[in-house]
C-alpha cells in the first residue's frame, strides 16, 4: 500500500465554500435505500445461529446491599442456558436500575422469567432521590467517605469576586433575583444499548454493539472475554441514535460477553425501554441560582451565580455562567448535587442546553425590567462582532420579532402569540485519530473507508462525496465501508467531532489517490502528472480524454490503494447559533403550541447542507421536547423512577410539530473549514420557546418543562 | 388467563381454544380448523391443569406474499416472531417500546397500519402481513421509500421503517392525504432524531408522485 501521508501536488484546502460540485449542495443520503426498506442492519437486528437472548436483573432499590442472591432457580427453567453475577452478597446497590445479574436463555420471554425466578433478598439502606432532600443537612450521604462532598454537594468551580459583585449589585438600574430549574433528561435512543457476543470458545470474538466508539469496542470486550485486543472485531454498521449515552460496551456489554464466554454461543443482551431508562443513562437537570443587575441603558453589570448539575451518582458539569454575554463583575460557583439515582452521561451539548435555558431566561427577565427589546438587550451584552449578533439579526428579520406585543400577554383574545430568542455556543474540533483508506480497482470501483461510525449524522454520505469530488465522479461511482475496528482507525463520536476528524482525512486520502492515478496515467497521456485534470468521470490531459472505465483498466493490476491522515487546517472548531420561537398559549387551558420556530447555526463548510438541515432540525425538536414534556420523575420516598416508559416520559412527536420549522445555515460563516454540526443546534430552542411563552402570556415558568399546569397557576398568580 | 375469553379472530378460532390445545387436547381439531396451524414441539409439563400456559406450537404466518413457518409460545408477539422467531428472521419492524406508544413496530396487517408489538403472532395467522420489506427493496423502491430518500426523512434511520409502512397504510386508504391528515396519521410513531418535518415533506412528495 502506497502511504502519502502529504500531498505535495496542491495546498491542502476545501477551497471556496461556494465552489463545491457536491459538498456543500443537497446529498440524499447513501445509505437511504437501506434504512427505508428494512435491509440496514441494527445490532438489535442481529441475528446468529444458537443465539440465546439476555436479560439484567436491576435494583429494585434506591440503596440496598444484597442479604441473599440465588440463580438456580433461573438456571432450572428450560431454556435458559447461563446466568452470571454482576454483584454478590454484601454487594452495594447504588440506585434504582444498578445491575445486580443477568440471564441468557433461548428466547427473550424465556430470560424474563428468568430474571424473575432469580432469588434475591436486600437490607435496604436510606437514600436520596431528589435534589431538594439531598441538600438539607444531615441527609443520607451518597458519598460519605469523600471529604469533598458537603450536604451530597460537590463544589468544583469557584471565581470571581463576590464582594465586587455585591457592591455592583448596589448600584444596578434594576436587579433580578431568580432561580432556574432543569429536570433531567433521557437520551431515549429508539435503539436502546444492546450488544451481540459472538463467542464460541477459542481465542478470538466478533462484538456488536450500538455504540458511539465502535474502536472502543475491543479492548472493553477483550478484557471481559480474557483475549488478546487484537483477535476481537467490533462491528457497528447501524445505529439507532446515541446522543451521547452510548460509550464503550457499557455494563450490559461486560454481561453479555459473560454469558457467552459461560454459554458458549453467541449472547444478544438488547436492554428494554424500562432497563434502558433505569440503567442505561441520562442528561443531568440542574438548579441555577441568580443575582444579576443592569443599567438602565442595558448593561450588564453584575452576575452572581451559583450553578449545579444533577448528577444522580456521577458528576455534572454545566456550561459555565453567563453563557454567551460579557458582564463587568461575576461570581460562578459551580459544581454537582448527588444522589441516588444513575450517574449522568454526555447528552447532545452535554451542559449547554440547561445553561442556555437558565441565562437567556435571566437576560429576557432583566430586558422586560428595563423595558428594552430582548434582541437589542442580547446584542448590547455580546462580545463586540460576535457571531451571534448578525445571527440575531437574521432571525429576528426571518421570524417576523417585529409583530410581536411589545407587552407580554398582549395579544389579543384568549389564544395568545408570543415570540422569544436564545443564543448558544459549542466547542466541537478535529482529533487526529482519523486513518481513510481509499482504493481504485481496475475495473473502475472506488472504495473509501474507515472502522468510524455513522449515529445517523450522515458520515456515509460526506465520505463518498468528498471523494467523488475530487476524483470528478458522482456519488453512485464511489463506496464507501465504515463501522469495523478491521478497517483503519478513527475516534469516538463524542462533542461534535465526528465529520471536524474524519473529513479532513478523507479529503487527504482522495488528493492521494488522485495523486497516484494521475502519476499512473502520465505515460498513457504523455503528459506531466500535474497537469492531468479529473472531471466529468473523465480524466484529461494535453488533448487526450479518458473516460474512468478507460483510465482505471490502464492502471497497474492491483489498482490502487492509500491512505490518508487527518491534517489540521481542514477543520476547526467553534459554533454559534440563535434560535427564534413564536409560540400560541391557550390561557383557558395552559396548553402551548409552537407555531414557528428557526435556528440560524454556523458551521464553516457544511459538507452536506441536507444533513445539515437535518440536523438543526433535530436539535430544535428535541429543544421543543425539553421546554414542554419531558424529565424524568423521581418518587421521593420510594426512590424510584415513576415515569420509566414512553406513555409517561413525553417525548416529541407529530402533533408537537411546529406549522414551520426553519433550519438556516449561516452562509456569511467565512471558514473555509469543516465544523461539527451535531450539538449546537439543540442548545437554544428549549430557551427560546420559554421566553416566547412569557412574551405570549406574561408568565414566568422557571422550571422546565413547561407544562400547562405551570401556566395556569402562573396566570392564577398574575391574577391574583 | 382466566379473564382471556374466546374472542372470535378471522382465522376462525378462539384464543381459549387455542391456549387449550397447545396445552392438552385439541391439537388435531385446531388443525382441522384451520390448515395453516400445526402442531409443533411441547415441552414436557405444560398443561393446561398446572395452571401454566406455555409451550410451542408451530404456525404459518403469510409475510410479504410467502407462507412462512414459525414456532411461537401463545404470549410471543407477532413483532417477535417476525424478528426473533423466523428464520431468517424479518427485522424491518423494530422492537422500541413494546408497549404501543413508538410506532417503530408498524406492520400492515390486511393493509391496515398495527403495532407488531400489540399485535399477537396467533392472531395473525390467516392475515396479509405487510413488512417494510414487502414494500420495496433498495432496488426497487416504493414512491414512499424513494421520496424519504429525496428529502431526507430519516437520520439513524432506526424510526425509518415503522413511519414508511405507517405511511404507506395512510396513502393505501387516502391516496390524496394532505399534509394535516398525513401528521394525524403518523401520530402514533416517534422519531428521536427530530426528522419529523421532512417525513411530512417525503409523503407530500409520495402523495404527488401517485398523481
Amino acid at each position: 500500500m502506497a502511504e502519502r501521508n502529504e500531498s505535495n501536488s496542491e495546498i491542502l484546502s476545501w477551497g471556496p465554500n461556494d465552489k463545491h460540485r457536491l459538498l456543500n449542495t443537497r446529498l440524499p443520503r447513501v445509505d437511504f435505500p437501506y434504512k427505508t426498506t428494512g435491509t440496514a442492519i441494527y445490532t438489535y437486528d442481529v441475528s446468529l445461529p444458537g443465539m440465546l437472548q439476555g436479560r439484567i436483573l436491576c435494583s429494585p432499590h434506591a440503596k440496598a446491599t444484597i442479604k441473599s442472591l440465588d440463580l438456580s432457580p433461573a438456571l432450572r427453567i428450560p431454556g435458559v442456558k447461563a446466568a452470571v453475577k454482576r454483584l454478590d452478597v454484601g454487594g452495594m446497590l447504588r440506585f434504582e436500575g444498578d445491575p445486580i445479574a443477568a440471564v441468557a436463555a433461548t428466547t427473550a420471554e424465556i430470560a424474563e422469567d428468568a430474571v424473575l425466578a432469580i432469588q434475591v433478598t436486600y437490607n435496604e439502606l436510606p437514600f436520596v432521590v431528589t435534589a431538594d432532600d439531598a441538600i438539607k443537612p444531615g441527609a443520607p450521604a451518597v458519598y460519605p467517605d469523600d471529604p469533598a462532598v458537603i450536604n451530597n454537594t460537590r463544589v468544583n468551580d469557584e471565581r470571581g469576586d463576590s464582594g465586587k459583585v455585591a457592591d455592583a449589585l448596589k448600584s444596578a438600574d434594576a436587579v433580578v433575583e431568580a432561580e432556574y430549574r432543569s429536570p433531567t433528561l433521557h437520551h431515549t435512543c429508539l435503539e436502546t444499548h444492546a450488544v451481540v457476543v459472538d463467542y464460541r470458545g477459542g481465542d478470538s470474538a466478533t462484538v456488536y454493539v450500538s455504540t458511539q466508539g465502535t474502536f472502543s469496542i475491543p479492548g472493553d470486550a477483550a478484557r471481559t472475554l480474557d483475549l488478546d485486543e487484537s483477535n476481537v472485531t467490533g462491528i457497528v454498521q447501524y445505529m439507532g441514535g446515541g446522543f451521547g449515552s452510548k460509550g464503550g460496551i457499557g455494563v450490559e456489554g461486560q454481561l453479555a460477553c459473560r454469558l457467552s464466554k459461560q454459554a458458549g454461543v453467541p449472547v444478544k443482551m438488547a436492554l428494554p425501554r424500562r432497563d434502558e431508562f433505569i440503567m442505561a443513562g441520562n442528561g443531568p437537570g440542574s438548579i441555577q441560582k441568580f443575582r444579576a443587575g443592569v443599567s438602565r441603558d442595558g448593561k450588564l453589570l453584575a452576575v452572581q451565580v451559583e450553578e449545579y448539575g444533577l448528577g444522580g451518582i456521577g458528576g455534572a458539569r454545566l456550561a459555565g455562567q453567563p453563557y454567551v454575554y460579557r458582564a463587568e463583575n461575576i461570581y460562578r460557583k459551580a459544581g454537582s448535587i448527588h444522589t441516588n439515582e444513575d450517574a449522568a452521561r454526555p447528552l447532545r451539548a452535554p451542559g449547554h442546553p440547561p445553561a442556555c435555558f437558565a441565562m437567556e431566561s435571566l437576560m429576557d427577565e432583566l430586558a422586560y425590567k428595563i423595558g428594552m427589546d430582548p434582541v437589542e438587550f442580547r446584542i448590547r451584552n455580546l462580545p463586540e462582532n460576535d457571531v451571534h449578533i448578525r445571527q440575531l439579526q437574521r432571525g429576528a428579520k426571518e421570524i417576523g420579532w417585529d409583530r410581536r406585543s411589545r407587552t407580554p400577554g398582549g395579544w389579543p383574545g384568549t389564544v395568545k402569540r408570543g415570540f422569544g430568542c436564545a443564543c448558544g455556543v459549542w466547542g466541537g474540533g478535529g482529533r487526529a485519530q482519523c486513518v481513510v483508506d481509499v482504493s481504485i480497482g481496475r475495473d473502475g470501483a472506488v472504495i473509501v473507508s474507515c472502522g468510524s461510525q455513522d449515529l445517523g449524522t450522515g458520515t456515509r454520505t460526506y465520505m463518498v462525496a468528498i471523494v467523488a469530488e475530487e476524483l470528478g465522479l458522482e456519488m453512485g461511482d464511489v463506496h464507501e465501508k465504515i463501522g469495523d475496528t478491521r478497517l483503519t482507525n478513527a475516534n469516538y463520536s463524542g462533542g461534535s467531532t465526528t465529520a471536524a476528524s474524519l473529513s479532513p482525512a478523507v479529503k487527504v486520502a482522495a488528493i492521494n489517490a488522485k495523486a497516484e492515478i494521475a502519476k499512473a496515467l502520465a505515460p498513457v497521456l504523455g503528459a506531466n502528472a500535474d497537469d492531468i485534470v479529473f472531471a466529468d468521470r473523465k480524466i484529461s490531459a494535453g488533448g487526450k480524454t479518458l473516460t474512468w472505465s478507460q483510465a482505471c483498466a490502464a492502471l497497474p493490476s492491483a489498482g490502487i490503494s492509500v491512505r490518508g491522515k487527518f491534517k489540521r487546517g481542514l477543520s476547526s472548531n467553534g459554533t454559534h447559533g440563535a434560535c427564534f420561537a413564536e409560540v400560541e398559549v391557550d390561557t383557558e387551558t395552559g396548553h402551548v403550541q409552537v407555531i414557528r420556530i428557526l435556528d440560524v447555526q454556523d458551521c464553516g463548510l457544511p459538507l452536506n447542507r441536507l444533513a445539515v438541515e437535518s440536523q438543526i432540525n433535530g436539535g430544535m425538536v428535541q429543544g421543543i421536547g425539553m421546554a414542554l414534556l419531558e424529565g424524568r420523575v423521581m418518587d421521593a420516598r420510594l426512590g424510584v423512577m415513576i415515569n420509566s416508559s414512553f406513555m409517561d416520559y413525553k417525548i416529541p412527536g407529530c402533533l408537537e410539530m411546529p406549522r414551520e420549522m426553519l433550519p438556516l445555515i449561516d452562509d456569511d460563516d467565512p471558514r473555509q473549514q469543516v465544523v461539527g454540526v451535531g450539538e449546537p443546534p439543540s442548545v437554544p430552542p428549549a430557551a427560546a420557546i420559554a421566553n416566547a411563552i412569557y412574551s405570549a402570556c406574561g408568565v414566568r415558568v422557571r422550571e422546565l418543562p413547561i407544562t400547562p399546569d405551570k401556566v395556569l397557576m402562573g396566570l392564577m398568580g398574575a391574577k391574583a | 388467563m382466566g379473564k382471556a375469553k374466546g374472542r372470535d379472530t378471522s382465522t376462525g378460532f378462539s384464543r381459549r381454544r387455542f391456549l387449550q390445545g397447545v396445552g392438552v387436547v385439541g391439537v388435531g381439531a385446531l388443525v382441522a380448523d384451520n390448515a395453516l396451524l400445526k402442531a409443533a414441539d411441547q415441552p414436557a409439563g405444560a398443561s393446561a391443569t398446572d395452571g401454566i400456559v406455555s409451550g410451542n406450537v408451530e404456525i404459518v404466518l403469510q409475510v410479504n406474499g410467502r407462507n412462512r413457518k414459525v414456532t411461537v409460545e401463545p404470549r410471543t408477539t407477532l413483532l417477535n416472531a417476525l424478528r426473533n422467531n423466523m428464520v431468517p428472521p424479518i427485522t424491518g419492524p423494530k422492537l422500541v417500546c413494546d408497549m404501543g406508544t413508538c410506532g417503530c413496530c408498524t406492520v400492515l396487517l390486511d393493509d391496515k397500519p398495527v403495532y407488531g408489538c400489540l399485535t399477537l403472532a396467533i392472531d395473525a395467522v390467516g392475515r396479509k402481513i405487510t413488512t417494510v420489506e414487502g414494500i420495496g427493496t433498495p432496488e426497487h423502491l416504493s414512491p414512499v421509500q424513494a421520496a424519504f430518500g429525496e428529502k431526507d426523512g430519516m437520520m439513524c434511520g432506526y424510526c425509518t421503517d415503522g413511519f414508511v409502512t405507517s405511511i404507506t397504510g395512510l396513502l393505501k386508504a387516502n391516496p390524496n392525504a394532505t399534509e394535516e391528515e398525513i401528521r394525524e396519521g403518523c401520530k402514533g410513531n416517534f422519531c428521536r432524531c427530530g426528522t419529523y418535518p421532512r417525513i411530512f415533506q417525503a409523503a407530500l412528495e409520495a402523495v404527488k408522485a401517485r398523481e
